[in-house]
């Protein structure tokens, strides 16, 4: 029996690096050894301004990351419902779930940003990064939804048969058997997911959210570097994204291991 | 139930996949400890009746009892009932993410409670049988498909049901791994088990099966014993099969 090895490509985030791919000489190594050496000989051949941006910016990362995790979390929990939503048989819960989707990818980010920031938060106030995480999840879980529908519809239904007919019902049957094989498919879409999500929470600094681009704007507005700014803002991002990809590659292979013979 | 009762009652289902009739008017019964083969061309419906039992394929019409259950009183729970059916598939269909051993315990470790040391210790003793206890640490893909299949029927087993169903356990099978299953389902049922088995292996219906049923067109053409069925069939279209067979 063949099995082929079935990817979905869903969302803009970094490329996965191939983790077969060992080779020295491939994209994601040139980016990784470009964007570490600019960032250690531009604050070394020139401190002002470099130096104090990279002393000044990073306050910004744990934002970033904290509004990420928290973001890609509640993504997660909302895209399985989603997904699940979207393949029940009740007629109700598919609806709403199909609803959500279709609402959610309508509407551009950032006036799901806004709109729950400043419309939703003048009925009620909440935490400035708390209504951002909302959104952002609110947001990508509709995303994540569709890449859990895929995953699990790409479960052969011979599994869910074989697991029925020993005695579990459907929820165990999706628990104990579909889920986790769903979850290697599922991987490596939800890994692109959670870098564009990353590389999004850009947008939260347009609320009152000191993230990295939010550090980066503060120093800019007081020292007119833009130009220089911008670089180290750019670069740190790209780092971050270069390792998470290649985490996630990482942990694609390990998860894995079930199918190599 | 009264002993005597059958262990199946299949009594007038019928079957509709949209207007196509895929079960017309059948009947049948199988008594504990019965082998009942069911024979006939692809498409015959013979399939979708083993799938009936335990209510993988719903019916339009008719009623089916196992052991004293109606399959569709609404106050019965189907998952206890398939406890009692085990079936084997003709893919196998193995967990793909479990090893041969977890394939054996997980239901009998979330469905009986079955403590986990009990539970590996009789799926070793279920390796043995099937002669496969070398590979329990191994994943599906890892076995050949013969291995798998044996595999999938102690899995099957671990259960410990009453009645055994098999769907064309050995059609998916390279020629030269159909009779190490084979070899296991006649063990099988020389213990006694309850089995309903659709297959193409007419060797095999000869040495074990109590009841050969024939099905043609979604109806049961012929029954009889194995010895009258294939020496002195009764209808034309079942020499017709068993010359094109044979």
């Amino acid at each position: 029996m063949s099995d082929q090895k079935q990817k979905i490509e869903i969302g803009d985030g970094a490329a996965i690096p191939d983790p077969e791919d060992k080779g020295l000489i491939s994209a994601w190594w040139i980016a990784l050894i470009g964007t570490v050496s600019l960032l250690i000989i531009l604050p070394l051949l020139k401190p002002d301004p470099y130096a104090r941006i990279l002393s000044f910016v990073p306050d910004g990362i744990l934002v970033t990351f904290k509004v990420t995790i928290a973001s890609i979390s509640l993504a997660l929990v909302i895209g399985l419902l989603t997904g699940l939503g979207r393949l029940s048989k009740n007629r109700f819960i598919n609806l709403v779930a199909s609803l959500y989707v279709e609402i959610v990818r309508g509407v551009p980010l950032l006036v799901q940003l806004f709109y729950i920031y400043f419309a939703l938060g003048r009925i009620v106030r909440v935490p400035d990064i708390v209504a951002a995480v909302i959104a952002m999840a609110f947001c990508y879980g509709a995303y994540m939804g569709e890449v859990f529908r895929a995953g699990i519809k790409s479960i052969d239904h011979g599994q869910t048969e074989a697991s029925l007919s020993l005695g579990f019902n459907r929820r165990q049957t999706m628990a104990y058997v579909v889920l986790p094989q769903a979850w290697r498919t599922i991987l490596p879409p939800v890994g692109n997911e959670f870098i564009a999500l990353l590389k999004d929470t850009s947008l939260v600094s347009i609320l009152a959210v000191a993230d990295i681009l939010r550090r980066g704007r503060e120093y800019a507005s007081e020292s007119f570097n833009y130009f220089e700014t911008y670089t180290m803002i750019a670069l740190i991002y790209l780092l971050i994204t270069l390792v998470l990809s290649r985490l996630i590659a990482n942990m694609e292979h390990r998860l894995s291991h079930y199918e190599r013979r | 139930m009264n002993a005597a009762d059958p262990i199946i009652k299949i009594r007038h289902i019928n079957k509709y996949f949209g207007s196509f009739k895929a079960l017309d008017d059948v009947s049948l019964d199988v008594n504990l400890g019965e082998k009942v083969v069911v024979l006939g061309p692809s498409g015959s419906g013979k399939s979708t009746l083993l799938r009936t039992i335990n209510r993988l394929e719903t019916i339009s019409s008719g009623s089916i009892i196992v052991d004293g259950h109606d399959l569709y009183d609404p106050d019965e729970d189907i998952n206890r009932i398939r406890m009692e059916l085990g079936m084997v598939f003709q893919n196998f269909n193995l967990f793909k993410h479990k090893t041969v051993l977890e394939n054996l315990t997980l239901a009998p470790i979330k469905l009986k409670k079955m403590e986990k040391g009990r539970a590996e210790a009789m799926a070793y003793e279920l390796l043995d049988k099937v002669g496969i206890r070398d590979r329990a640490n191994h994943y599906p893909i890892q076995l050949s498909g013969g291995q798998q299949q044996r595999v999938a029927i102690a899995r099957a087993l671990a259960m410990e049901p009453k009645i055994m169903l098999f769907d064309e356990p050995t059609s998916a099978l390279d020629p030269e791994m159909i009779g190490e299953v084979l070899e296991v389902m006649i063990t099988l049922a020389r213990e006694g088990m309850t089995m309903v088995v659709v297959t193409h292996e007419m060797g095999f219906a000869r040495e074990v099966a109590d009841q050969v049923v024939f099905m043609d067109g979604g109806a049961i053409v012929e029954e009889a014993s194995p010895d009258s069925f294939f020496d002195h069939p009764v209808h034309a279209r079942t020499r017709l099969f068993l010359d094109q067979i044979l």
